[in-house]
Protein backbone atom coordinates (compact mmCIF):
# COMPACT_ATOMS: atom_id res chain seq x y z
CA UNK A 1 0.00 0.00 0.00
CA UNK A 2 2.78 2.25 0.23
CA UNK A 3 2.76 3.92 -3.16
CA UNK A 4 -0.63 4.15 -3.05
CA UNK A 5 -0.41 6.31 0.12
CA UNK A 6 2.55 8.05 -1.08
CA UNK A 7 0.15 9.17 -4.79
CA UNK A 8 -2.29 10.63 -2.39
CA UNK A 9 0.55 12.61 -0.19
CA UNK A 10 2.10 13.67 -2.86
CA UNK A 11 -1.34 15.25 -4.39
CA UNK A 12 -2.24 16.86 -0.84
CA UNK A 13 1.41 18.70 -0.79
CA UNK A 14 1.85 19.17 -4.18
CA UNK A 15 2.66 23.01 -4.33
CA UNK A 16 -0.12 22.84 -7.09
CA UNK A 17 -2.48 21.70 -5.08
CA UNK A 18 -4.35 25.06 -4.86
CA UNK A 19 -4.57 25.50 -8.59
CA UNK A 20 -7.99 25.01 -10.01
CA UNK A 21 -9.08 21.48 -11.68
CA UNK A 22 -10.05 22.71 -14.57
CA UNK A 23 -6.48 24.22 -15.59
CA UNK A 24 -4.57 20.68 -14.00
CA UNK A 25 -6.95 18.90 -15.97
CA UNK A 26 -6.28 20.61 -19.68
CA UNK A 27 -2.87 20.06 -18.77
CA UNK A 28 -2.40 16.82 -17.58
CA UNK A 29 -5.35 15.19 -19.81
CA UNK A 30 -3.89 16.59 -22.73
CA UNK A 31 -0.37 14.75 -22.05
CA UNK A 32 -2.61 11.88 -21.57
CA UNK A 33 -4.24 12.55 -24.71
CA UNK A 34 -1.29 13.24 -26.62
CA UNK A 35 0.40 10.40 -25.28
CA UNK A 36 -1.79 7.78 -26.51
CA UNK A 37 -2.62 9.24 -29.52
CA UNK A 38 0.88 10.52 -31.00
CA UNK A 39 3.65 8.45 -32.77
CA UNK A 40 5.52 7.01 -29.95
CA UNK A 41 8.66 8.31 -31.62
CA UNK A 42 8.79 10.97 -30.90
CA UNK A 43 5.32 11.98 -29.74
CA UNK A 44 5.15 9.74 -26.40
CA UNK A 45 9.37 10.35 -25.98
CA UNK A 46 8.10 13.66 -26.05
CA UNK A 47 5.33 13.38 -23.47
CA UNK A 48 7.14 11.50 -21.38
CA UNK A 49 9.66 14.13 -20.57
CA UNK A 50 7.66 16.56 -20.51
CA UNK A 51 5.69 14.52 -17.85
CA UNK A 52 8.65 13.65 -15.77
CA UNK A 53 9.69 17.27 -15.94
CA UNK A 54 6.31 18.68 -14.62
CA UNK A 55 6.37 16.25 -11.88
CA UNK A 56 10.40 17.13 -10.59
CA UNK A 57 9.80 20.22 -11.25
CA UNK A 58 6.93 22.37 -9.89
CA UNK A 59 4.68 19.34 -8.88
CA UNK A 60 7.72 18.47 -6.83
CA UNK A 61 7.39 14.79 -6.19
CA UNK A 62 10.81 14.20 -5.96
CA UNK A 63 13.11 11.56 -7.46
CA UNK A 64 12.74 8.84 -4.25
CA UNK A 65 8.91 9.44 -4.15
CA UNK A 66 8.49 8.67 -8.10
CA UNK A 67 10.52 6.10 -8.36
CA UNK A 68 8.47 4.34 -5.04
CA UNK A 69 5.55 5.22 -7.23
CA UNK A 70 6.47 4.58 -10.73
CA UNK A 71 7.96 0.57 -9.68
CA UNK A 72 4.62 -1.12 -9.80
CA UNK A 73 3.74 0.31 -13.17
CA UNK A 74 7.05 -0.32 -14.60
CA UNK A 75 6.90 -3.92 -13.53
CA UNK A 76 3.30 -4.61 -15.58
CA UNK A 77 4.27 -2.63 -18.37
CA UNK A 78 7.02 -4.90 -18.24
CA UNK A 79 6.04 -7.93 -18.57
CA UNK A 80 3.00 -7.07 -21.18
CA UNK A 81 5.55 -5.57 -23.44
CA UNK A 82 7.82 -8.73 -23.02
CA UNK A 83 4.54 -10.60 -23.83
CA UNK A 84 4.09 -9.09 -27.06
CA UNK A 85 7.82 -9.06 -28.08
CA UNK A 86 7.78 -13.07 -27.91
CA UNK A 87 5.74 -14.51 -31.10
CA UNK A 88 4.42 -17.69 -30.64
CA UNK A 89 3.66 -20.23 -33.22
CA UNK A 90 2.44 -24.10 -33.55
CA UNK A 91 4.60 -25.77 -35.83
CA UNK A 92 5.08 -29.49 -34.19
CA UNK A 93 5.52 -27.74 -30.99
CA UNK A 94 5.29 -24.62 -29.39
CA UNK A 95 7.44 -22.32 -31.36
CA UNK A 96 8.89 -18.73 -29.51
CA UNK A 97 10.55 -16.07 -31.43
CA UNK A 98 11.32 -12.54 -31.63
CA UNK A 99 10.24 -11.00 -34.85
CA UNK A 100 11.19 -7.41 -36.37
CA UNK A 101 7.54 -6.94 -36.51
CA UNK A 102 6.70 -7.95 -32.42
CA UNK A 103 10.03 -5.93 -31.41
CA UNK A 104 8.50 -2.77 -33.00
CA UNK A 105 4.96 -3.35 -31.79
CA UNK A 106 6.21 -4.10 -28.12
CA UNK A 107 8.92 -0.83 -28.48
CA UNK A 108 6.23 1.17 -29.21
CA UNK A 109 4.01 0.12 -26.99
CA UNK A 110 6.64 0.28 -23.63
CA UNK A 111 6.99 3.84 -25.29
CA UNK A 112 3.19 4.65 -25.54
CA UNK A 113 3.00 2.79 -22.18
CA UNK A 114 5.77 4.66 -19.84
CA UNK A 115 4.56 8.23 -21.51
CA UNK A 116 0.66 7.88 -20.15
CA UNK A 117 1.72 6.51 -17.10
CA UNK A 118 3.66 9.08 -16.28
CA UNK A 119 0.57 11.73 -17.77
CA UNK A 120 -1.36 10.04 -15.87
CA UNK A 121 0.32 11.22 -12.45
CA UNK A 122 1.16 14.76 -13.17
CA UNK A 123 -3.12 14.41 -12.60
CA UNK A 124 -3.15 11.98 -9.55
CA UNK A 125 0.13 13.95 -7.74
CA UNK A 126 -1.51 17.16 -7.90
CA UNK A 127 -5.32 16.73 -7.49
CA UNK A 128 -6.06 15.32 -3.79
CA UNK A 129 -9.68 12.83 -5.05
CA UNK A 130 -11.69 15.18 -3.28
CA UNK A 131 -10.65 18.35 -5.48
CA UNK A 132 -11.88 16.27 -8.50
CA UNK A 133 -14.84 15.57 -6.66
CA UNK A 134 -15.59 19.46 -6.27
CA UNK A 135 -15.03 19.63 -10.34
CA UNK A 136 -17.39 16.43 -11.30
CA UNK A 137 -19.90 18.61 -9.25
CA UNK A 138 -19.35 21.30 -11.43
CA UNK A 139 -19.89 19.24 -14.51
CA UNK A 140 -23.00 18.55 -13.58
CA UNK A 141 -22.43 15.12 -12.32
CA UNK A 142 -25.56 13.93 -10.78
CA UNK A 143 -25.30 14.39 -6.87
CA UNK A 144 -26.16 10.88 -5.40
CA UNK A 145 -23.14 9.39 -7.54
CA UNK A 146 -20.46 12.05 -6.53
CA UNK A 147 -21.84 11.35 -3.05
CA UNK A 148 -21.75 8.00 -3.31
CA UNK A 149 -17.71 8.19 -4.91
CA UNK A 150 -17.08 10.56 -2.14
CA UNK A 151 -17.77 8.38 0.66
CA UNK A 152 -16.30 5.56 -0.81
CA UNK A 153 -12.47 7.51 -0.54
CA UNK A 154 -13.43 9.15 3.50
CA UNK A 155 -14.44 4.97 4.20
CA UNK A 156 -11.10 3.78 2.10
CA UNK A 157 -8.34 5.34 4.62
CA UNK A 158 -10.32 3.97 7.65
CA UNK A 159 -10.94 0.55 6.50
CA UNK A 160 -7.21 0.99 5.40
CA UNK A 161 -6.11 1.65 8.61
CA UNK A 162 -7.95 -1.46 9.79
CA UNK A 163 -6.89 -3.73 7.52
CA UNK A 164 -2.99 -3.08 8.32
CA UNK A 165 -4.10 -3.54 12.51
CA UNK A 166 -5.84 -6.61 11.91
CA UNK A 167 -2.69 -7.93 9.57
CA UNK A 168 -0.20 -6.68 11.99
CA UNK A 169 -1.86 -8.09 15.09
CA UNK A 170 -2.42 -11.68 12.70
CA UNK A 171 1.32 -11.47 11.76
CA UNK A 172 2.35 -11.18 15.36
CA UNK A 173 0.42 -14.27 16.69
CA UNK A 174 2.28 -16.18 13.46
CA UNK A 175 -0.98 -15.83 11.54
CA UNK A 176 0.86 -16.01 8.37
CA UNK A 177 3.50 -18.81 9.52
CA UNK A 178 2.09 -21.49 7.14
CA UNK A 179 -0.13 -21.70 4.30
CA UNK A 180 -3.26 -23.12 5.89
CA UNK A 181 -2.75 -20.28 8.39
CA UNK A 182 -2.17 -17.93 5.82
CA UNK A 183 -5.18 -18.68 4.45
CA UNK A 184 -7.87 -18.64 7.39
CA UNK A 185 -6.32 -15.43 8.91
CA UNK A 186 -6.75 -13.69 5.67
CA UNK A 187 -10.59 -15.30 5.36
CA UNK A 188 -10.96 -13.81 8.85
CA UNK A 189 -9.53 -10.52 7.97
CA UNK A 190 -11.68 -9.71 5.01
CA UNK A 191 -14.49 -11.01 6.98
CA UNK A 192 -14.02 -8.87 9.91
CA UNK A 193 -12.88 -6.00 7.48
CA UNK A 194 -16.50 -6.65 6.21
CA UNK A 195 -18.53 -6.37 9.59
CA UNK A 196 -16.61 -3.11 10.74
CA UNK A 197 -17.25 -1.38 7.08
CA UNK A 198 -20.82 -2.35 7.43
CA UNK A 199 -20.88 -1.36 11.34
CA UNK A 200 -19.35 1.95 10.70
CA UNK A 201 -21.73 2.80 7.27
CA UNK A 202 -24.35 2.06 9.94
CA UNK A 203 -23.08 3.99 12.99
CA UNK A 204 -22.20 6.99 10.59
CA UNK A 205 -26.09 6.81 9.21
CA UNK A 206 -27.88 7.16 12.63
CA UNK A 207 -25.46 9.73 13.52
CA UNK A 208 -26.36 11.95 10.31
CA UNK A 209 -29.55 11.11 10.38
CA UNK A 210 -30.13 12.51 13.86
CA UNK A 211 -28.05 15.88 11.99
CA UNK A 212 -30.66 16.28 9.18
CA UNK A 213 -28.47 14.34 6.94
CA UNK A 214 -30.93 14.19 3.37
CA UNK A 215 -28.98 14.80 -0.14
CA UNK A 216 -25.02 15.33 0.19
CA UNK A 217 -22.22 15.94 3.27
CA UNK A 218 -20.85 19.35 1.16
CA UNK A 219 -18.00 20.50 2.82
CA UNK A 220 -16.70 24.00 2.13
CA UNK A 221 -14.68 24.63 -0.66
CA UNK A 222 -11.29 26.06 -0.20
CA UNK A 223 -10.78 29.30 -3.36
CA UNK A 224 -8.91 27.73 -6.16
CA UNK A 225 -6.70 29.70 -8.38
CA UNK A 226 -7.90 30.05 -11.96
CA UNK A 227 -5.11 31.32 -14.16
CA UNK A 228 -5.63 32.18 -17.85
CA UNK A 229 -1.84 32.40 -18.07
CA UNK A 230 -1.27 29.07 -16.99
CA UNK A 231 -3.94 27.71 -19.34
CA UNK A 232 -2.48 29.24 -22.54
CA UNK A 233 0.69 28.17 -21.69
CA UNK A 234 -0.55 24.63 -21.20
CA UNK A 235 -2.31 24.64 -24.56
CA UNK A 236 0.76 26.07 -26.47
CA UNK A 237 2.85 22.73 -24.57
CA UNK A 238 0.50 20.49 -25.83
CA UNK A 239 0.12 22.72 -29.97
CA UNK A 240 3.98 22.33 -29.86
CA UNK A 241 4.09 18.81 -28.64
CA UNK A 242 1.38 18.02 -31.57
CA UNK A 243 3.05 20.17 -33.83
CA UNK A 244 6.33 18.86 -33.67
CA UNK A 245 5.49 15.13 -33.73
CA UNK A 246 3.77 15.50 -36.62
CA UNK A 247 6.30 17.57 -38.50
CA UNK A 248 9.03 14.95 -37.62
CA UNK A 249 6.85 12.01 -38.25
CA UNK A 250 6.47 13.66 -41.96
CA UNK A 251 9.87 14.66 -42.30
CA UNK A 252 12.94 12.14 -44.14
CA UNK A 253 15.36 13.22 -41.61
CA UNK A 254 13.29 12.01 -38.65
CA UNK A 255 11.99 8.77 -40.21
CA UNK A 256 15.61 7.80 -40.86
CA UNK A 257 17.06 8.76 -37.49
CA UNK A 258 14.61 6.77 -35.90
CA UNK A 259 14.93 4.14 -38.62
CA UNK A 260 11.04 3.96 -39.46
CA UNK A 261 9.15 4.72 -43.11
CA UNK A 262 7.98 7.99 -43.16
CA UNK A 263 4.71 9.36 -41.79
CA UNK A 264 5.31 7.85 -37.85
CA UNK A 265 5.98 4.43 -36.36
CA UNK A 266 3.19 4.35 -34.10
CA UNK A 267 0.42 2.02 -34.30
CA UNK B 1 -5.42 -8.08 -12.93
CA UNK B 2 -6.00 -4.91 -14.90
CA UNK B 3 -4.17 -3.33 -18.36
CA UNK B 4 -1.92 -0.70 -17.52
CA UNK B 5 -2.10 3.10 -18.34
CA UNK B 6 -1.59 3.40 -21.92
CA UNK B 7 -1.36 0.01 -22.86
CA UNK B 8 -4.59 -0.10 -25.75
CA UNK B 9 -4.33 1.79 -28.86
CA UNK B 10 -7.17 4.66 -28.98
CA UNK B 11 -9.24 3.00 -31.09
CA UNK B 12 -9.53 0.08 -28.49
CA UNK B 13 -9.29 2.21 -25.79
CA UNK B 14 -12.71 3.88 -27.05
CA UNK B 15 -13.97 0.83 -28.60
CA UNK B 16 -13.95 -0.18 -24.90
CA UNK B 17 -15.81 2.93 -22.85
CA UNK B 18 -18.83 2.68 -25.20
CA UNK B 19 -19.32 -1.35 -24.55
CA UNK B 20 -19.12 -0.51 -21.04
CA UNK B 21 -20.81 2.76 -21.05
CA UNK B 22 -24.30 1.56 -21.21
CA UNK B 23 -24.00 -1.04 -18.12
CA UNK B 24 -22.21 1.50 -16.07
CA UNK B 25 -24.81 4.20 -16.57
CA UNK B 26 -27.21 1.14 -16.14
CA UNK B 27 -25.84 0.69 -12.46
CA UNK B 28 -25.65 4.36 -11.95
CA UNK B 29 -29.52 4.77 -12.54
CA UNK B 30 -29.72 1.84 -9.94
CA UNK B 31 -27.61 3.55 -7.38
CA UNK B 32 -29.76 6.57 -7.91
CA UNK B 33 -32.69 5.44 -7.77
CA UNK B 34 -31.81 3.16 -4.79
CA UNK B 35 -30.63 6.23 -2.75
CA UNK B 36 -33.58 8.09 -3.37
CA UNK B 37 -35.84 5.47 -2.00
CA UNK B 38 -34.04 4.73 0.88
CA UNK B 39 -31.47 7.42 1.65
CA UNK B 40 -29.98 5.36 4.03
CA UNK B 41 -28.39 2.94 1.50
CA UNK B 42 -25.71 5.74 0.19
CA UNK B 43 -23.65 4.72 2.98
CA UNK B 44 -24.17 0.86 2.81
CA UNK B 45 -23.22 1.09 -0.69
CA UNK B 46 -19.98 3.02 -0.26
CA UNK B 47 -18.56 1.17 2.73
CA UNK B 48 -19.47 -1.81 0.10
CA UNK B 49 -16.84 0.10 -2.65
CA UNK B 50 -14.77 1.19 0.07
CA UNK B 51 -14.45 -3.17 1.14
CA UNK B 52 -13.58 -3.97 -2.59
CA UNK B 53 -11.02 -1.09 -2.76
CA UNK B 54 -9.63 -1.96 0.10
CA UNK B 55 -8.88 -5.89 -0.80
CA UNK B 56 -7.24 -5.24 -3.41
CA UNK B 57 -4.71 -4.02 -0.72
CA UNK B 58 -4.76 -7.41 0.83
CA UNK B 59 -2.06 -9.85 -0.48
CA UNK B 60 -2.56 -13.20 -0.66
CA UNK B 61 -0.67 -15.74 -0.56
CA UNK B 62 0.06 -17.52 -4.33
CA UNK B 63 0.21 -21.06 -4.86
CA UNK B 64 3.38 -19.77 -7.75
CA UNK B 65 4.94 -18.17 -4.61
CA UNK B 66 4.39 -14.68 -5.64
CA UNK B 67 1.58 -12.84 -3.80
CA UNK B 68 -1.65 -11.10 -5.62
CA UNK B 69 -4.42 -9.68 -4.20
CA UNK B 70 -8.60 -10.28 -4.63
CA UNK B 71 -11.13 -8.64 -7.02
CA UNK B 72 -13.34 -8.60 -4.74
CA UNK B 73 -16.14 -8.37 -7.77
CA UNK B 74 -17.73 -11.82 -7.22
CA UNK B 75 -18.31 -11.63 -3.71
CA UNK B 76 -19.91 -8.13 -4.33
CA UNK B 77 -21.77 -9.37 -7.07
CA UNK B 78 -23.46 -12.10 -4.70
CA UNK B 79 -24.43 -9.55 -2.31
CA UNK B 80 -25.43 -6.47 -4.20
CA UNK B 81 -25.89 -7.53 -7.79
CA UNK B 82 -24.32 -6.93 -10.79
CA UNK B 83 -25.52 -3.76 -11.84
CA UNK B 84 -24.68 -1.74 -8.62
CA UNK B 85 -21.18 -3.96 -9.06
CA UNK B 86 -20.83 -2.07 -12.44
CA UNK B 87 -20.92 1.75 -10.94
CA UNK B 88 -19.02 0.35 -7.58
CA UNK B 89 -16.14 -1.20 -9.99
CA UNK B 90 -15.69 1.75 -12.37
CA UNK B 91 -15.66 4.24 -8.72
CA UNK B 92 -12.99 1.09 -7.56
CA UNK B 93 -11.37 1.39 -10.24
CA UNK B 94 -10.72 5.34 -10.81
CA UNK B 95 -9.33 5.22 -7.48
CA UNK B 96 -7.01 1.82 -8.08
CA UNK B 97 -5.64 4.15 -11.00
CA UNK B 98 -5.21 7.33 -9.22
CA UNK B 99 -4.73 6.54 -5.60
CA UNK B 100 -2.78 3.07 -6.11
CA UNK B 101 -1.37 3.49 -9.77
CA UNK B 102 -3.03 0.07 -10.89
CA UNK B 103 -4.94 0.57 -14.53
CA UNK B 104 -5.21 3.35 -16.02
CA UNK B 105 -7.88 6.40 -16.91
CA UNK B 106 -6.98 5.54 -21.10
CA UNK B 107 -7.61 1.82 -20.05
CA UNK B 108 -10.36 2.58 -17.63
CA UNK B 109 -13.15 1.21 -20.12
CA UNK B 110 -11.42 -2.36 -20.79
CA UNK B 111 -10.96 -2.92 -17.19
CA UNK B 112 -14.47 -1.82 -15.82
CA UNK B 113 -16.00 -4.62 -19.09
CA UNK B 114 -14.13 -7.02 -17.64
CA UNK B 115 -13.50 -6.58 -13.83
CA UNK B 116 -16.61 -4.75 -13.50
CA UNK B 117 -18.93 -6.18 -15.83
CA UNK B 118 -18.30 -10.02 -17.52
CA UNK B 119 -16.58 -10.62 -13.89
CA UNK B 120 -19.75 -10.36 -10.97
CA UNK B 121 -21.88 -11.01 -14.16
CA UNK B 122 -20.62 -14.65 -14.40
CA UNK B 123 -20.15 -14.77 -10.68
CA UNK B 124 -23.41 -14.08 -10.14
CA UNK B 125 -25.16 -16.06 -12.59
CA UNK B 126 -22.81 -19.31 -11.40
CA UNK B 127 -24.77 -18.31 -7.75
CA UNK B 128 -28.03 -18.62 -9.34
CA UNK B 129 -27.26 -21.54 -11.11
CA UNK B 130 -25.77 -23.40 -8.03
CA UNK B 131 -29.16 -22.39 -6.12
CA UNK B 132 -31.30 -23.59 -8.51
CA UNK B 133 -29.31 -27.16 -8.82
CA UNK B 134 -29.35 -27.02 -4.88
CA UNK B 135 -25.81 -27.38 -4.51
CA UNK B 136 -24.36 -26.77 -1.63
CA UNK B 137 -24.16 -22.81 -0.64
CA UNK B 138 -20.31 -23.29 -0.30
CA UNK B 139 -19.78 -24.81 -3.09
CA UNK B 140 -21.88 -22.40 -4.98
CA UNK B 141 -19.47 -19.73 -3.58
CA UNK B 142 -16.91 -20.88 -4.59
CA UNK B 143 -17.70 -21.04 -8.31
CA UNK B 144 -18.92 -17.45 -8.00
CA UNK B 145 -16.20 -16.22 -6.78
CA UNK B 146 -13.55 -18.20 -8.36
CA UNK B 147 -15.41 -17.76 -11.78
CA UNK B 148 -15.72 -14.08 -11.46
CA UNK B 149 -12.12 -14.03 -11.07
CA UNK B 150 -11.70 -16.09 -13.96
CA UNK B 151 -13.93 -14.37 -16.44
CA UNK B 152 -11.91 -11.25 -15.46
CA UNK B 153 -8.89 -12.87 -16.54
CA UNK B 154 -10.01 -13.96 -19.62
CA UNK B 155 -11.37 -11.35 -21.01
CA UNK B 156 -8.55 -9.42 -19.90
CA UNK B 157 -6.79 -12.21 -22.36
CA UNK B 158 -8.71 -11.41 -25.24
CA UNK B 159 -8.70 -7.41 -25.13
CA UNK B 160 -5.04 -7.89 -25.35
CA UNK B 161 -5.05 -10.06 -28.03
CA UNK B 162 -7.05 -8.02 -30.03
CA UNK B 163 -5.22 -4.92 -29.41
CA UNK B 164 -1.93 -6.62 -29.97
CA UNK B 165 -2.54 -9.51 -32.56
CA UNK B 166 0.82 -12.04 -32.97
CA UNK B 167 2.74 -11.10 -36.63
CA UNK B 168 2.80 -14.50 -37.42
CA UNK B 169 -0.17 -16.49 -35.32
CA UNK B 170 -2.21 -13.57 -35.41
CA UNK B 171 -5.24 -12.80 -32.84
CA UNK B 172 -5.76 -16.10 -31.60
CA UNK B 173 -1.94 -16.59 -30.92
CA UNK B 174 -1.83 -14.04 -29.58
CA UNK B 175 -5.12 -14.82 -27.10
CA UNK B 176 -3.89 -17.84 -26.28
CA UNK B 177 -0.28 -16.20 -25.64
CA UNK B 178 -1.61 -13.94 -22.68
CA UNK B 179 -3.94 -16.54 -21.59
CA UNK B 180 -0.98 -18.63 -20.87
CA UNK B 181 1.67 -16.16 -19.04
CA UNK B 182 -1.36 -15.06 -16.73
CA UNK B 183 -2.56 -18.61 -15.94
CA UNK B 184 0.30 -18.69 -13.82
CA UNK B 185 -0.94 -16.56 -11.45
CA UNK B 186 -4.42 -15.91 -12.33
CA UNK B 187 -5.62 -19.50 -11.91
CA UNK B 188 -3.98 -20.35 -8.89
CA UNK B 189 -5.61 -17.03 -7.74
CA UNK B 190 -9.57 -17.82 -8.39
CA UNK B 191 -8.72 -21.22 -6.71
CA UNK B 192 -7.78 -19.41 -3.47
CA UNK B 193 -10.43 -16.78 -4.15
CA UNK B 194 -12.73 -19.05 -4.33
CA UNK B 195 -11.14 -20.68 -0.78
CA UNK B 196 -11.15 -17.69 0.75
CA UNK B 197 -14.60 -16.60 -0.52
CA UNK B 198 -15.90 -19.74 1.26
CA UNK B 199 -13.92 -19.22 4.54
CA UNK B 200 -15.72 -15.44 4.69
CA UNK B 201 -18.67 -16.78 3.71
CA UNK B 202 -19.12 -19.49 6.59
CA UNK B 203 -17.83 -16.13 9.09
CA UNK B 204 -20.49 -14.08 7.90
CA UNK B 205 -23.30 -16.89 7.90
CA UNK B 206 -22.34 -17.12 11.36
CA UNK B 207 -21.97 -13.74 12.51
CA UNK B 208 -24.18 -11.48 9.97
CA UNK B 209 -26.70 -13.36 9.25
CA UNK B 210 -29.14 -10.38 9.44
CA UNK B 211 -27.15 -8.44 6.99
CA UNK B 212 -27.50 -11.36 5.06
CA UNK B 213 -30.88 -11.52 5.05
CA UNK B 214 -31.61 -8.30 4.89
CA UNK B 215 -29.36 -8.30 1.10
CA UNK B 216 -31.43 -11.17 0.12
CA UNK B 217 -28.42 -13.68 -0.01
CA UNK B 218 -29.82 -15.96 2.52
CA UNK B 219 -33.42 -16.92 3.01
CA UNK B 220 -34.84 -15.22 5.83
CA UNK B 221 -35.75 -18.22 8.10
CA UNK B 222 -39.52 -17.85 10.03
CA UNK B 223 -39.94 -16.67 13.14
CA UNK B 224 -41.04 -19.31 15.50
CA UNK B 225 -43.70 -18.14 17.77
CA UNK B 226 -43.84 -19.91 21.24
CA UNK B 227 -47.33 -21.52 21.95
Amino acid sequence: MAHGLTLDHAAWSSPWRPRSVRDKAVLCLGLLLAAVCLPPFPGGVAVAHVSLAVLLGPVRVGPARLGRILWAPLLSILIGVATVAVSVSWEAGPRFQVTPASLAMAEALAVRALAATLATFTLACSTPMVDLFAGLRKAHVPDPLIEIASLVYRFSFGLLDSAGAIRQAQVARLGYATRTAALRSASMGVAGLFLRSWERARRLEAGLAGRGYEDALRTLEPPRRRSTRFLIGSLMLLAVLVGGSLAWGSSAWGSAAWGFPAGGAGR
Amino acid sequence: MHIAEGFLPVGHAVAWFVVATPFVVHGARAVIRQSREHPESRLLLAAAGAFTFVLSSIKLPSITGSSSHPTGTGLGAVLFRPPVMAFLSTIVLLFQALLLAHGGITTLGANVFSMGIAGPWVGYSLWKLSNALSWNRHLGIFAALAGADLATYVVTSFQLGLAFPDPVSGVWGSVVKFLGIFALSQVPLAVIEGILGVLVFRLLSDVAKPELERLGVVAAEPETVAA
